[in-house]
Order: structure tokens, then sequence, then C-alpha cells
């Protein structure tokens, strides 16, 4: 195996394509990075890299607009009026069966 | 009025503006509108129940959140549903490094381009309920419901560590499914789908 394979096997995300210590570093943190869940230190460390590097960029744009668009698809389901309306008797009275 | 728990009538709709969020999550971990229904309502019969319990000034989401998976997995284990892929560690997949590795102009496209406008209706919200359940419901509390890993872990009763596994390997699963989805040639195989 060699070495670009070995990089490729070891982060995904870059396509196998040439990576650097800091981008390595910052593909292993970029869905914690995404999900807001780094300290403020490691925030700036991505940030900054991700300012520097095109490429890693590109690939957080991606991953950051998948994760908007699975909200944006699983939001569209409202519940049904009548599960609304049996919810609310709860506060005021025993509630009957919905259905 | 209990000083401890929720006051009827005035804080229970504190619960009830998370209907919406209840129901659609209970509608991806069911997949019918009539369990999903069947499930949010049993939740909040114990909200209800359980009143008394809840600390205000805590995460209510959360604590609704608790019930409904409790409740869910206990229904889980009465009524065994077709059985899910064992959920193992696999390769990695994600659409990018597959449309890079393809030559295809990845960096032009968006996520939306490459798997809704080219699709049907309902890609996302099908490919998620095809995910085993305990990567599905992380992958929903995390991606759809915006709950931290600290408040996922609460409400499963799992370490962090396993949350952050799961969300990797179902966001994985999730990209895997929504390729082939969009009538790309299928993904190299996932543990994810196999036996």
């Amino acid at each position: 195996m060699g070495i670009f394979r070995a990089a490729e096997g070891a982060v995904a995300g870059r396509g196998g394509t040439l990576m650097g210590d800091h981008c390595e570093q910052t593909m292993r943190r970029l869905s914690t990075y995404i999900d807001r869940e780094l300290s403020e230190s490691e925030v700036k460390k991505v940030k900054a890299h991700l300012d520097d590097c095109p490429p890693c960029e590109q690939v957080f744009d991606f991953q950051a607009e998948m994760k908007r668009l699975v909200r944006k698809e699983c939001c569209t389901d409202d519940a049904p009026s009548r599960l609304r309306a049996w919810v609310r008797q709860l506060a005021t009275e025993k509630p009957k069966p919905a259905r | 009025m209990d000083q401890r728990g929720v006051a009827m009538s005035d804080d229970f709709s504190l619960f009830e503006r998370h209907l919406d969020a209840l129901y659609r999550s209970a509608l991806r971990l069911t997949r019918k509108p009539e369990d999903a229904e069947d499930l949010v309502q049993e939740t909040y019969l114990r909200a209800y129940r359980y009143r008394n319990r809840f600390k205000p000034g805590t995460n209510e989401k959360a604590w609704l959140f608790t019930i409904m998976t409790n409740v869910f997995r206990n229904r889980l284990r009465q009524r065994p549903a077709p059985e899910d892929p064992i959920d193992q560690p696999g390769a990695d997949f994600s659409i990018y490094e597959q449309m890079r590795r393809e030559g295809m102009p990845v960096h032009l496209m968006s996520p939306e381009e490459i798997i809704v406008d080219r699709g049907f209706g309902g890609e996302v919200k099908r490919a998620l309920e095809e995910l085993p359940v305990p990567m599905r419901m992380v992958v929903v509390l995390v991606d759809v419901e915006d709950f931290s890993y600290k408040e996922v872990a609460s409400i499963l009763g799992i370490k962090i560590g396993t949350v952050m596994s799961r969300l990797h390997r179902g966001r994985q699963a999730l990209q895997k499914k929504l390729w082939e989805y969009s009538g790309r040639p299928k993904a190299p195989s996932l543990a994810v789908g196999a036996r």
C-alpha cells in the first residue's frame, strides 16, 4: 500500500487527494466541528485551516450542507391536528384515546 | 401546586410545543403514521403521569425524547420489527469522496442538487428510515433535532463515544443509500445492509 493510499484509508473525506498533517487533523475533527462540539481553541484551529485550504473547505461546505439537507427534508411532517387537540386536552381534563 | 413539577394547565404547554418534533421523530422511528401517533400519545401520557418528576428549568425537550425513545425501545422488545442489520464498522463512504473518485465536479454541486433535485420526493426520509435503529435514533436526535452529543448520550443512556461512533456510521450509511437512490453506481459495500 502506497503512502497516498494509506492516507486515504486513514481519513475519509478528501477523496484520496494528497493531504498535509493539518488537513488530516481537520478532516478528523470535521464532524464534531460541524456539530458545534469542539472546544473554542479547537474551533479556532479548524477555522484557520479551512480559511487557508480550499480543498478542505470544499469538504466542509459539502458535509455541512448535507447536515442542513437532512434536517430540512425531515422537518416537513407536522403532527396531525387531532393529535394536537388531544395533547391540549391533557392539560385540562382526563384524555380520551385520540383514535 | 407542586413547585417541583409542572403545574397543570399553565405549564403543560411547555410540553405541547415539542409535539411536531416528537411526531416527526416518531415517524422516522416507526415508519408508519398510525404507529407514530400512538407512540407520541404514549409519550405524552407518561409525561403527564410523571410530570412532577420534571425539574422546571431543565431541558423539557430532552426529557420528552427520553420518554419517547424508552417507550419505543420497550415496544421493539415486545413486538420485534423485521430484524435490523447488525451494526458493525465498515469501509468509509461519503458522497463527496465518491464523486471525487469518479472525477465529477463536486465543488460545483450541492448535496441537494445531487440527491434531491435528481430523484423523487422523500429520499432523505426513506434513507434515514432504512438505517438500523441504534444509528437512526442518533442521527435523528443530532441532525434533525439538534441535540448535543451529551444530551443524546443522556437521552439514550449510552456513552458519548458510542453516540459519536453511531453518528459517524449512520451518516455514512445514509450517504451510501442516498448515493444509490440517486441512480448512481452501487457504492462500495458497507457492513450496514449486510447480514
